[in-house]
């Protein structure tokens, strides 16, 4: 009897030592892929700009707390070209600027999905304009609608993050229902 | 019989009930750092008064190490808020005003856990039925069964493994708990023998209750329902309504704010004025 809870208390702690090991492998890894990101200086080049200018069309229903965050024009990061390398992605490239301008940014980086996904940028968050509002981001004009995390950047991409307070339908890019 | 504790368990039930009603929802519904504050200082002089060192203890000990974790834990998960104090390895910042809300949630969850503590001690199982009896008495009486069990079981296991270990045994975590468990089993057949043999679940059963309504009640409950007053009203007015994010901002220090703190304060307080000016008697 003795033996046996002493083996089982063995079991029990080699057990989460060894899961705790491999999440802190897992996380650490993936750290490691973030801080290399802002060392790095680029082969080529993109252009990134943020705007939320369509909350100027839409103060009635912006949360009232958020109205003196409103950048001028709604321009939040006017258009500038950043450096990247091969196989890094428009969330990449977000990353590196906001940290680079001190900009504020909040995603959630949940295992369950293939990208990060973007909550707030400069403390505008989705849902403070409206059920209908948040982050979208189109490249050339054109909006891949799957996460930032998976749009792999190639030479002279202009990339657009912007805020829409209709689900898309005011930056030009209207939801197409569950394809 | 149970000896009373101090000068406000001697007061009429639903004085103690409204009072605990009061203090706790007022701490959990106004998410106001002031008021928190205000709350869990009050809360703990009073633990005191009733537990005295142990009350200590219990607020070294427990309370703290839990308050500081999660105040922390806010900032680590909630990103918002304009001034940045430094980048988390996970990529997202980790903000002023997410550790400012962090710890004012955590001054407010410690504040409640303690006000439960004490109503615990004051409001005991008797004094529950008497309260509630009437109205839900079917779920009352179950309360009052649960409620008795936690401190029950704990001394019983305490018990259990005291003679275990000068019986010769070591020291088995679930040998002892079955030991427990087949012991609460039995126990509550002799209880629901007891309870038959006195009449319980006849319907026509009475109960004798011996609490009064005095004339110090009277007062009391006037008190109580001033503050209700005073709080409803400044709440409605959004008198303590504290912006966090994106920046922390407070424009409410008017002279009726300031008023409606007092009062709060005085409310919160009410317990130990009461046992200063009536323990001596």
């Amino acid at each position: 009897m003795k033996k046996n809870s002493k083996t089982a208390k063995i079991i029990v702690s080699v057990a989460v030592v060894l899961i705790t090991a491999m999440l802190l492998v897992f996380f650490v890894l993936r750290l490691n892929r973030r801080s290399s990101l802002l060392e790095n200086e680029g082969q080529y080049t993109c252009t990134i700009s943020i705007m939320c200018d369509t909350i100027l069309n839409n103060m009635d229903k912006l949360d009232p707390e958020k109205k003196e965050i409103v950048p001028e024009g709604g321009v939040m990061l006017a258009a500038e070209s950043v450096g990247f390398n091969e196989g890094e992605t428009v969330f990449d490239v977000l990353y590196k600027t906001a940290r680079k301008h001190k900009l504020h940014f909040e995603f959630t980086d949940s295992t369950i999905y293939d990208s990060p996904y973007i909550e707030g940028i400069g403390n505008l968050y989705e849902f403070d304009c409206g059920e209908l509002s948040g982050w979208m981001y189109c490249v050339n004009k054109y909006y891949p609608n799957y996460g930032m995390g998976e749009y792999k950047l190639k030479d002279g991409d202009v990339i657009e993050i912007v805020y829409t307070c209709d689900l898309g339908a005011d930056v030009g890019n209207s939801y197409q229902g569950d394809e | 019989m149970m000896k009373s504790i101090d000068a406000f368990s001697q007061f009429h039930p639903i004085n103690n009930f409204l009072y605990y009603f009061l203090v706790i929802g007022i701490s959990i519904f106004v998410r106001n750092p002031i008021i928190s504050v205000i709350s869990l200082i009050t809360a703990f002089l009073y633990y005191v008064r009733l537990k005295k060192e142990k009350a200590v203890f219990f607020g070294l000990f427990y309370m703290l190490p839990v308050m500081l974790l999660a105040a922390i834990l806010n900032p680590v998960f909630n990103h918002e808020g304009m001034h940045i104090l430094f980048y988390l390895p996970s990529g997202n910042p980790m903000t002023l005003e997410a550790l400012i809300y962090g710890l004012a949630s955590a001054v407010m969850m410690v504040s409640v856990i303690v006000w439960f503590a004490g109503f615990t001690e004051i409001i005991t199982s008797d004094k529950f039925i008497y309260l509630f009896g009437r109205i839900i008495p079917a779920l009352s009486l179950v309360l009052s069964i649960a409620l008795r069990f936690v401190p029950r079981y704990i001394s019983k296991y305490k018990e259990i493994r005291e003679s275990r270990k000068l019986a010769g045994e070591k020291g088995n975590i679930f040998t002892e708990l079955s030991v427990m468990v087949t012991w609460a089993l039995e126990n509550s057949i002799d209880t629901a023998d007891s309870m038959k043999a006195r009449g319980y679940g006849q319907e026509k059963r009475t109960a004798y209750s011996i609490y009064t309504y005095g004339q110090r009640d009277r007062l009391l409950t006037f008190w109580l329902l001033f503050c209700t007053f005073v709080m409803f009203t400044s709440l409605s007015t959004d008198m303590f309504y504290f912006r966090f994010y994106p920046t922390v901002k407070y424009t409410g220090f008017t002279p009726l704010t300031v008023f409606g703190l007092f009062v709060f304060m005085a409310l919160c307080l009410t317990p130990v004025i009461i046992d200063k000016l009536y323990d001596k008697d």
